[in-house]
């Protein structure tokens, strides 16, 4: 093959490009979405469910302070500390929970397949920027909270090209 | 005073006629490291690499967590290849504390670690474009491994650093529908990596800038020790998928791709076929993978290993990854070593550059299928 028809080759291979979809997700305005609520654990079976890595949501109802999560994360990034919690939970003799920070958290998930209680799992919130170091601590009451997050666009492949749909 | 000093210290004598040149680290073209070269007019008389701006004492921080904390940080060398800088971790834990992993777990490992090479190549292939002025060939690997990530997020649950395999299986199980899904992003993406060749391997201009440049022959890539594409590249017919076949590798049918030339262009072809190959793999396992079944065994909390030592190698998408695992019966290893492919394949740098065009520097040096931090730990 020739110099200019390998080059032509290459140009026309451009060109064609011009009919396919535009593939860009446009992201503010466009969200993903997500298979399930968030990476869960069943402690029974050892196995977890599949799901994003996001943010943490606690369930107070469950949760009885003996501080496996705090201590899972331990080795990795030490994001989560045990603090006093106000409200009297019966199974919480000492009213201790996990509070997360996620200026520390890696997202790896060890605390939630730490967890034998069914008390901690994530979600699909992955927007947590804030503009200050204390605004990225989440209280357990804070994380008590199920997150709203919009899940519009997955991608759709048909013969001019995937999309994001 | 005339003592001797160490050949690395000595004092050069310095020549009119040669210029010295710092190439990095903060030079966009060189990654996380410096490469000194020194230059006679535009020719490459000498070249010395000197990586370790990255250093994170991984090995060292691996001594001070169990074996099950361990997993989060020692995937952080290659953030686009993490399920492969695990695999052999994994391996050699599993021997250590004596578990058989399900067959299911298996096959998982196997669509997960070649998504992961091809997440990889597409962002390595991205650079390399970029580094030769091709920007076409930036925008699209950039775009289309976002068919891939988008798969490894609904399968692990994260875009990059997955913490996916621990050892006894994988964290969790598939979604529901992933089969199908799977393989349409694959077909798709299969058919996408092979338009590249019009518009950037088949392409006269790159042809021309990379072919002849920085031979390695077979002798001297065997030599130096080099793996991986590097390797291939020579001519040496060598994956570790195929001949020290880890996990289910050896009930797939797999092909090795070897170039003969040798140069820059043969070792930027080889991974690009590489995956080629890597689409075929992942259909075959979606195939024959058992549709239902356990992917993890259940392990008791903080468990110790056996007083023994265990090296376990896999192929990544840089070429053969090892991983020597020292324990004393304690549930934190002894020792932890990763001997990583970017590393070896540096070592051929100095020798590929002597005499070529300093213009030829950037594709030389990235076709050697380099990750600065991986070689840095």
């Amino acid at each position: 093959m020739g110099t200019a028809t390998g080059i032509i080759r290459a140009l026309n291979s451009g060109i064609k490009h011009i009919a396919t979809k535009r593939f860009t997700l446009r992201y503010p305005e466009e969200k993903l979405k997500f298979v399930g609520d968030g990476y869960q654990f069943d402690p029974s079976t050892g196995v977890g469910i599949a799901g994003l890595k996001g943010r943490h949501m606690l369930f107070h109802d469950h949760c009885t302070g003996c501080q496996l999560c705090s201590i899972a994360c331990e080795g990795v990034a030490e994001a989560i500390a045990m603090v006093k919690v106000p409200d009297e939970q019966t199974q919480n003799k000492k009213s201790i929970m996990p509070q997360i920070d996620y200026g520390k958290c890696v997202f790896c998930g060890l605390c939630v397949d730490a967890c034998p209680f069914y008390a901690l799992y994530m979600t699909n919130d992955y927007e947590l920027s804030s503009f200050s170091k204390e605004g990225l601590i989440y209280t357990p009451a804070q994380l008590q909270v199920k997150p709203y997050v919009a899940q519009d666009s997955e991608i759709i492949i048909s013969d001019r090209g995937a999309t994001h749909g | 005073m005339t003592a001797e000093l160490p050949p690395g210290l000595a004092l050069q004598k310095v020549d009119e006629r040669i210029m010295t040149l710092n190439v990095g680290p903060q030079h966009p073209g060189s990654g996380h490291m410096r490469i000194v070269v020194q230059i006679d007019g535009d020719y490459i008389v000498a070249c010395d690499p000197d990586p370790g701006y990255v250093h994170r004492g991984e090995e060292k921080m691996a001594e001070y967590r169990n074996y099950i904390t361990n997993i989060p940080h020692l995937e952080r060398p290659v953030i686009h290849d993490s399920c492969n800088v695990l695999y052999p971790y994994v391996l050699g834990v599993e021997e250590l504390l004596g578990i058989e992993v399900p067959e299911r777990a298996k096959y998982v490992r196997v669509i997960a670690s070649e998504l992961n090479r091809c997440i990889y190549i597409m962002y390595w292939l991205a650079i390399y474009g970029i580094f030769l002025g091709h920007s076409t060939m930036f925008m699209w690997p950039a775009g289309d491994r976002e068919l891939l990530i988008d798969l490894m997020e609904k399968m692990t649950g994260a875009r990059v650093t997955h913490a996916h395999f621990v050892p006894g299986g994988v964290r969790n199980d598939l979604p529901p529908n992933f089969e199908d899904v799977c393989l349409r992003q694959v077909n798709y993406f299969e058919k996408r990596i092979k338009e590249y060749a019009a518009v950037f391997y088949d392409n006269p201009i790159l042809i021309s800038r990379t072919r002849d440049t920085g031979i390695l022959s077979r002798q001297d890539a065997i030599r130096l020790g080099t793996t991986g594409s590097v390797l291939r590249a020579s001519g040496v017919d060598y994956d570790l998928r195929k001949k020290e076949p880890y996990d289910v590798y050896d009930e797939l049918d797999i092909h090795t791709n070897v170039m003969k030339e040798g140069d820059s262009y043969a070792r930027s072809r080889i991974p690009w076929l590489d995956m080629i190959e890597s689409c075929k793999i992942i259909k075959q396992a979606l195939q024959k993978m058992p549709k239902s079944g356990s992917v993890r065994v259940k392990l008791k909390p903080n468990p110790k290993g056996k007083n023994e030592t265990v090296y376990k190698r896999v192929e990544s998408g840089r070429g053969s990854l090892g991983c020597y695992v020292v324990s004393d019966s304690k549930p934190e290893p002894y020792r932890v070593k990763l001997s990583v492919p970017s590393f070896r394949n540096l070592i051929a740098l100095p020798y590929l550059l002597k005499g070529e065009k300093l213009g030829n520097m950037p594709s030389v040096y990235w076709s050697l299928n380099y990750w600065p931090v991986e070689a840095d730990r």
